[in-house]
């Protein structure tokens, strides 16, 4: 059964619009025009229990949009979405119990008091039997090594400490359900791979989905084995992180190595990069073998390597082709 | 059954650990506290004053309220408007802002549960910084009174009716920042009405007599008026019962109103967002 | 002189940017439309129970609770923006701004903000200050007048002077804002004459939370109540004041200084 299933989801907003000036202000007091946008267009899919699947998209592409209408934040304009077998904007209590929304930079946990207080209060308010709740909130401290950190009142903590923090919070109830919307935005490098080891380590043990937007490409490299691409509220791609760029790349790139770097490549591919033995190609997909080839035979190559785009590359390809077509 | 029995269990359970985190975070601003509530004393002390000046002009007393009289009034005043403090529209204004109010939306527990324990919680923090100030108005003001066993039974049950009563309407004005960032408003208007027929600013019976009908059929004076005349005054059993009786049928109106129109609330913002 | 000039270059810029807010001046009609009626109904409740406050008729009463009104307006209006700002860089670390520019900085903090939309309370304050004048039984004359404005700009000089000292205590208590909630509070004693308040509360109102100089004073100029000794405590006390204040600032702003080296 299918944890999370998505089917022909859209949202729309009503924005209203309105001409600067005086006169435009004075009509827009009779008379208020309104511009229907679609943040979410009828998007589909289906995710199975402990799947961690990343959301990518520039911004306003509709990522969040989709989690909060996933969490019950939003109602559908239309189309249906089911999450743990629930209508999740009936917000019913059995429901809110078993998911989790972590925004990156909002603080849930009170300001002027220990984590340990909060996470007290969050045992009261999803009514965790004590002992589970003490095990777990142990496990969760020792996981992140959080544990000098809980006796010191939030406000006193750095934003990478408050990260940790309130992540431990949102995970008290055992969610089955995580949905993460930039949770590593602002930290610094250490900081995100520590959320990131840790959230995969969760994902391991106690078998939650896991939904996840972000920012960051190593986010998702880090932790997604799909991803699902969105623009202008639609679903771009909804697969295999590594088959992303088979379905977009439309390229390679050649390294090599040779005595001599001077000399014409053009006539190979897209010269990218010249170093003084070094020379980096871009050569369409189909062309690497036969390139590769003639390099071989016609030049004194040292060293070749043939190279993927990487990743990010790739995402803004698509959305540059994307808004080509638009 | 037993569901509902755990249900409530937890509730309770809840409101308990809410009121007690408040309650540490309130005794980190003692000081801050401290000084908002000697401020908050001159508002009483002025009218005290000038009460009891008038009261001495007239020979001892006004419509038959002795200086004494009057002085307890406005020192037991101070703890009524002290329980009175709770959410207010601005607050839900700062709430939606800061995107709170979605963190609380997630959470499997109504966001009025939060409210109410949490200023619950709040309460016993500032009445016990308030006795030493009460006992220095004592010493100043020398009020008169005396109340009955009965009526301190009343007043500790009509305080907290009065905090309920004046939470659900709040909440209700509160709620109407979904529809309008004007709702400071209808907020002010609400307060101005509420100054002159709660007995906030004056005793009831020394307003004219139609102001005592048009406050009869409003909430205000359940939240104020009654708690303190109840431990003050002079009423009679049947008049203490049936004031909490009235302030119970208060609460139970203005509860099914916030209820009401928090399901419309949450309508809008989730149709809207934030 | 420059502090003036710089009072103005303020005024006009602050006042630029709040004019764009036609919905804030609304809503401040309506709180003071709202809090004027409301004390005049109190008024109105304690006049039907007797002829006089300790002496003081209900068109003198309304002449007092005009001037409170209408120097709330010029303390929200430029005091209170301004010091609440100070207090805030104090405590964020941000006044380094201020100390760099090329102005004296007692005058820099204290004219920077201004809150344009409450300078409606000045006017609903003179409104009520004028009724209650055209309701006396000995009119005012033009010396009554300027001596009532004059007045007037020393008290305000000596609230301003109180503010200031308050916030300058941020240099070494990072929580000073808290106090400001008391002013909120005792401001409120202002609304009628300070003789009817028993010795301490007098002494509290007159020379602790300076408010009787600013208001009462003023009020006895407009209903020939006031007495030499009275002008010259008040002019004295504000003079003595507004030195103390500066030398106040000063030591507080080196200490800053000093500290942040």
């Amino acid at each position: 059964m299918a944890t999370v299933r998505v089917l022909g989801l859209t949202k729309t907003f009503a924005v209203p619009e309105r001409e600067a000036g005086l006169r435009a202000a004075a009509v827009s007091l009779f008379r208020r025009t309104t511009r229907e946008v679609r943040a979410v267009d009828r998007i589909s899919f289906e995710i199975g229990p402990g799947e961690v699947v990343g959301f990518l998209g520039p911004n306003g592409a509709g990522k969040t949009t989709t989690l909060k209408m996933l969490s019950g934040l939003l109602y559908p304009s239309s189309g249906e979405a089911t999450v743990l077998g629930h209508v999740p904007s009936r917000r019913e209590r059995d429901f809110l119990r078993q998911i989790t929304f972590v925004m990156g930079n909002r603080n849930q946990l009170q300001w002027d008091l220990p984590a340990l207080d909060s996470f007290e209060l969050n045992r009261a308010i999803y009514r965790i039997p004590r002992e589970d709740f003490t095990r777990l909130r142990d496990e969760l401290i020792e996981l992140l090594e959080i544990g000098d950190l809980v006796r010191k009142p939030v406000r006193q903590l750095s934003l990478g400490e408050r990260m940790k923090v309130e992540i431990v919070g949102s995970l008290l109830h055992r969610p089955r359900v995580l949905f993460l919307d930039e949770p590593t935005i602002g930290l610094d490098v250490t900081m995100q791979k520590r959320i990131r080891s840790f959230v995969a380590e969760y994902n391991r043990r106690y078998d939650a989905t896991v939904l996840l937007t972000s920012h960051y490409m190593a986010d998702v490299e880090a932790l997604c084995r799909r991803v699902i691409v969105i623009h202008h509220g639609e679903i771009l791609f909804d697969g295999e992180l590594a088959r992303l760029g088979d379905r977009f790349a439309a390229w390679k790139t050649i390294a090599v190595d040779l005595d001599d770097g001077a000399g014409d490549f053009s006539a190979y591919g897209d010269v990218v990069e010249r170093d003084a033995g070094r020379v980096k190609l871009r050569v369409p997909r189909e062309e690497t073998a036969r390139v590769t080839a003639r390099l071989l035979a016609e030049q004194e190559v040292q060293d070749l390597t043939v190279e993927d785009p990487p990743i990010e590359d790739v995402i803004e390809m698509v959305f540059a082709q994307e808004a080509n077509e638009r | 059954m037993n569901a509902e029995a755990g249900r409530v269990r937890s509730l309770l359970d809840f409101y308990v650990t809410r009121a007690r985190t408040q309650i540490q975070v309130q005794f980190q601003y003692r000081a801050a506290t401290y000084f908002w509530l000697i401020g908050m004393l001159a508002e009483p002390i002025v009218y005290l004053v000038v009460w009891t000046t008038i009261a001495e002009q007239q020979g001892g007393s006004v419509q038959g309220i002795t200086t004494g009289e009057f002085a307890a009034y406005y020192i037991v005043w101070t703890l009524v408007r002290n329980m009175n403090i709770v959410f207010t529209p601005y607050g839900w204004e700062w709430r939606i802002r800061e995107g709170q109010l979605s963190a609380a939306l997630l959470r499997p527990l109504h966001p009025l549960h939060d409210d109410i324990a949490g200023f619950a919680g709040w309460k016993p923090v500032v009445i016990a910084l308030w006795l030493p100030i009460a006992a220095a108005l004592w010493v100043a003001f020398d009020p008169v009174l005396d109340p009955t066993l009965l009526e301190v039974g009343v007043f500790s049950l009509a305080i907290w009716g009065a905090y309920l009563i004046r939470t659900m309407f709040l909440s209700t004005l509160g709620m109407i920042t979904f529809w309008t960032t004007r709702v400071s408003a209808i907020f002010e208007l609400a307060i101005a009405v509420e100054l002159l027929l709660s007995g906030r600013l004056v005793p009831l019976p020394l307003m004219p007599d139609w102001a005592e009908d048009v406050a009869a059929v409003l909430p205000f004076q359940w939240s104020f008026y009654f708690p303190i005349v109840a431990l003050t005054g002079d009423l009679s059993r049947g008049e203490l019962l049936g004031g909490l009786a009235a302030q119970l049928l208060w609460i139970l109106a203005l509860t099914g109103l916030t209820l009401l129109v928090w399901r419309f609330a949450i309508r809008r913002y989730s149709a809207v967002g934030n | 002189m420059t502090a003036l000039r710089l009072a103005w270059l303020y005024f006009r810029i602050g006042s630029m940017n709040e004019l764009q807010y036609r919905a804030n001046f609304l809503i401040q009609l309506l709180q003071s439309a709202v809090s004027v009626v409301t004390a005049l109904v109190v008024l109105k409740v304690v006049y039907s129970y007797t002829e006089a406050l300790n002496g003081w008729s209900q068109p003198e009463l309304l002449v007092v609770m005009g001037i409170q009104i209408l120097l709330g307006g010029v303390i929200r209006t430029t005091i209170q923006p301004n010091m609440q700002r100070l207090m805030e860089e104090v405590r964020d670390g941000k006044l380094d701004f201020a100390l760099t520019k090329p102005a004296d900085a007692q005058v820099l903090v204290s004219v920077r903000e201004v809150r344009i939309w409450r300078a409606v309370d000045i006017v609903a304050g003179s409104v009520v200050v004028a009724y209650g004048v055209s309701g006396l039984d000995r009119s005012v004359g033009a010396g009554d007048a300027l001596l009532f404005a004059a007045l007037l700009l020393v008290g305000a000089v000596t609230i301003y002077c109180f503010w200031l000292v308050i916030a300058t205590l941020a240099f070494w208590i990072v929580d000073v804002w808290q106090i400001i909630e008391l002013f909120d509070g005792v401001y409120h004693t202002g609304r009628w004459p300070v003789s009817i308040y028993p010795l301490w509360l007098r002494i509290g109102v007159t020379f602790i939370v300076p408010i009787a100089f600013a208001i009462t004073v003023p009020a006895e100029a407009l209903t020939s109540r006031l007495e030499w000794s009275t002008v010259a405590l008040a002019v004295g006390f504000s003079a003595a004041l507004f030195v103390v204040t500066r030398y106040w600032w000063r030591f507080g702003l080196r200490r800053y200084s000093g500290a942040s080296a």
